[in-house]
């Protein structure tokens, strides 16, 4: 066994590993780290993740519904740390696997990678108070410097293999010769909660399609809305500004998934601009860098400015033009927290996955991971032309693939149980009176707060 | 129309509740009821029509279900603390609107790129400011200035404590620029109770604000008290005030007990009312000695 597969073992039973390892662990991570571009390319299938906020028992719960690494090719959105208890566990884990098996893991940076915003929501103190000194949330933090700014997933399959078993109040898993998955919810035990069907592609690719308009897709809000309009002139790959199509024709291809944790710049009309940020850097209070990290979509028309005077919002129309232009079908973020673990807006061309159920251990909310799977229909090859790959030239003829939304299937999971946290519940009510309460002595009561703070929570020192 | 019809799609099942309360919490004392619910955060349609009924976008955190509730058996008199009516109490013009420190070199650094994008979306108070001191139940006996104050003496007796409760309306992380939160905490002892609502907002680096309101309950007399209470500081301020102490200053920061201390008042009102039971005489309501602050 090795020093990082030790390592490995001894943070899944959430126990710390020593500041020389963490500190080595740090600097392979960094050396790999430095080689991913701004925008990591993944291959299909991968598990999309979203904040975690160093809830790290349920982020084990996230592991055994999603499948363990390296068996599940996973992709974390960022927010790793902050807010929970156990960032420093939950963080050094993700990397050790990083560096363990770093086709199998992708992390991107999110908003609290950064070092002004954990010394103000927790990761500096757990550090402090965990290692005794700011020495591990300094390496942490130069590794948060490294982080890849957005990842690209290539090669999902636009419908889905069916899962069960269903639920009883599933009235349709069934699959149509002419339809196929588009999404799928599941609980935290594999059962079906929610299924939506649409038309397959047709096998035809002439540049007019005719046969679409016999097809338009199942009535649904998260219906990919190009393929009931006039399908794009597009050649070129995903994400790339290419003009040539390497794909040739195929049934169940569709357009890249842009991973990113909080979501668009104005500042950013293509994908290739991301490419070009310098990203080695604390993450600024403006620029391209800062809103890709910090911005939300919202219902609005445009661009709109926040109304707290810093940050961005975007509308539905600049996810579609923005996903039209760079051959995108979907953007998945993270950033904002939903009650039902993943929210898809505006025609199901962004979504929301949110990763940290009963978030700070009071919201009660569920979360979510996504899946998407792999794009079989070309015998299991990833054709590309990426950016960072070859851009062959496909021929006009094959220019005409619609880009369809990916088959999606959300994996929907509670907080773990209490008892598995191995940390103390809430004190009952009566103990924390008794413990409390600064009063034993009732008949000094103290005649102002001057000195004796009256530690009474409804006890403010006015009252006195 | 699309062949495949709607047939297709699966029934939502509404994915499993988290394992939380889900029954309201209540126990009766001395002819008043005093009532508790706490519900995991709303969803996204309930958010929806919350969002259109208020005008404005709610917190992150909005816990639209929970409530505390006192309410007096021998009168209609009731009083409610809900997420609904404190955040009706938010300013929804824009007029109060707060920035987050860093806005002006936000906004400078884009007058030059992006000269199209200059509308604030919905303006608001998004720091969900509040004055909000209690839905009053219709036909409740209505509070009258006063200048009669907490027996705070009396709430310091050691009384065993027959129910507590500590419920969040709603709660938001102003996109990682501090917090602003609104709770309510209720204790009752066997002759009294104490309800504190407290608004708390941290802008980091820019503002702390604490609005308390409570109300005070004495079961034998019948006698209500609620004290609103605002406080105020700049940020700056009391972080050097703390910083003097041997506070752990970003505990304490996130601490409103402690900051209470730091944050000058800006503001009080005092309120009493008297609920009369039907076995209980008006001239013995009218004999409760009242007596100012000393």
């Amino acid at each position: 066994m090795s020093d990082l597969d030790r390592a490995i073992a001894q943070l899944r039973a959430c126990r710390l590993i020593p500041e020389s390892q963490v500190r080595e662990l740090c600097y392979k991570a960094r050396e790999l780290l430095i080689e991913e571009g701004n925008v990591v390319c993944v291959d299909a299938p991968v598990t999309i993740c979203g904040d975690i906020h160093g809830q790290f028992h349920d982020l084990m719960e996230l592991f055994r519904v999603g499948g363990d690494v390296p068996d599940t090719n996973y992709l974390f959105m960022g927010d790793f740390v902050d807010r929970g208890f156990y960032s420093l566990e939950s963080f050094l884990l993700l990397l050790c696997l990083k560096v363990r098996y770093p086709d199998r893991i992708t992390l991107i940076r999110g908003n609290h990678e950064s070092r002004q915003i954990t010394t103000v929501y927790g990761f500096y103190d757990e550090c402090i108070r965990k290692y005794g000194s700011a020495n591990v949330w300094r390496y942490c933090c130069e590794v948060f410097d490294y982080l890849a700014l957005g990842a690209l997933v290539l090669g999902a399959s636009s419908g889905l293999e069916p899962t069960g078993p269903a639920l009883e109040t599933t009235s349709s898993t069934m699959s149509l010769d002419d339809s196929e998955l588009e999404t799928e919810v599941l609980n935290s035990r594999g059962e079906v909660t929610m299924s939506t069907y649409r038309p397959k592609q047709p096998r035809t690719t002439s540049p007019l399609l005719p046969s679409l308009s016999q097809a338009q897709p199942a009535t649904s809000s998260s219906a990919n809305p190009t393929s009931s309009s006039m399908p794009p002139m597009r050649s070129g790959w995903a994400g790339t500004g290419a003009t040539s199509d390497s794909s040739g024709s195929y049934s169940t291809g569709t357009g890249a998934v842009l991973c990113v944790h909080g979501g668009l710049s104005p500042l950013i009309d293509s994908v290739d601009k991301i490419r070009l940020i310098d990203r080695k850097q604390e993450v600024p209070h403006e620029g391209a860098m800062c809103d890709l990290l910090w911005s939300d979509p919202d219902e609005i028309d445009g661009w709109g400015l926040s109304p707290r005077g810093a940050g961005f919002l975007f509308g539905g129309d600049i996810v579609k033009h923005f996903n039209y232009k760079n051959d995108l079908s979907l953007i998945a973020r993270a950033h904002q927290l939903v009650m039902e673990g993943y929210k898809e807006m505006f025609d199901g061309g962004i979504v929301t996955v949110w990763s940290a159920p009963n978030y700070c251990y009071r919201c009660g909310n569920v979360a979510s991971i996504l899946e998407l799977g792999e794009d079989a229909s070309n015998g299991g090859t990833v054709s590309r032309s990426n950016g960072d790959y070859n851009r062959s030239n496909g021929g006009a003829a094959a220019a005409a693939a619609v880009v369809r939304s990916p088959g999606r299937r959300y994996r929907v999971f509670e907080a773990a149980a209490q008892d598995t946290r191995g940390m103390p519940a809430k004190k009952p009510v009566a103990d924390y009176f008794l413990t409390q309460h600064p009063y034993n002595t009732h008949n000094t009561p103290p005649p102002t707060a001057s000195h004796r703070k009256p530690m009474h929570f409804c006890l403010g020192p006015s009252l006195a | 129309m699309n062949p495949l019809g709607n047939k297709l799609f699966g029934e939502v099942d509404t994915t499993a509740m988290p394992p939380l309360p889900l029954r309201p919490k209540s126990m009766a004392i001395n002819g008043f009821t005093i009532t508790t619910q706490k519900l995991p955060i709303l969803k996204a349609e309930p958010i929806e029509k919350m969002t259109k009924d208020l005008g404005v976008a709610p917190p992150e955190m909005i816990f639209g279900d929970n409530f505390v509730e006192i309410e007096h058996e021998g009168t209609p008199w009731k009083i409610t603390f809900n997420a609904f009516d404190a955040l009706d109490r938010v300013d929804k013009s824009g007029e109060s609107m707060l920035q987050v420190a860093y806005s002006k070199q936000w906004q400078r650094s884009r007058e030059k790129t992006h000269e199209g994008i200059k509308d604030i979306v919905k303006p608001f108070d998004w720091s969900y400011s509040t004055d909000y001191t209690g839905t009053l139940g219709p036909g409740s006996r209505p509070f009258e200035a006063t200048t009669r104050r907490i027996p705070t003496d009396l709430l310091k007796r050691p009384d065993p404590i027959m129910f507590y409760d500590d419920v969040i309306l709603y709660e938001d992380e102003l996109a990682d620029n501090g917090i602003a939160m609104f709770s309510c905490k209720i204790r009752v002892m066997p002759a009294r109770l104490l309800l504190l609502a407290r608004f708390f907002l941290r802008l980091d680096n820019v503002l702390l604000r604490l609005r308390d309101t409570r109300v005070y309950i004495d079961f034998t007399t019948g006698e209500v008290i609620r004290e609103y209470q605002s406080r105020e500081c700049d940020y700056e301020t009391v972080r050097q005030a703390l910083a003097c102490t041997r506070d752990d200053v970003p505990a304490a920061m996130r601490d409103p007990t402690r900051l209470s201390d730091f944050l000058p008042v800006i503001e009080t009102r005092l309120e009493r009312t008297v609920l009369k039971s039907n076995d209980q005489s008006e001239s013995e309501i009218e004999s409760i000695p009242l007596s100012g602050p000393s």
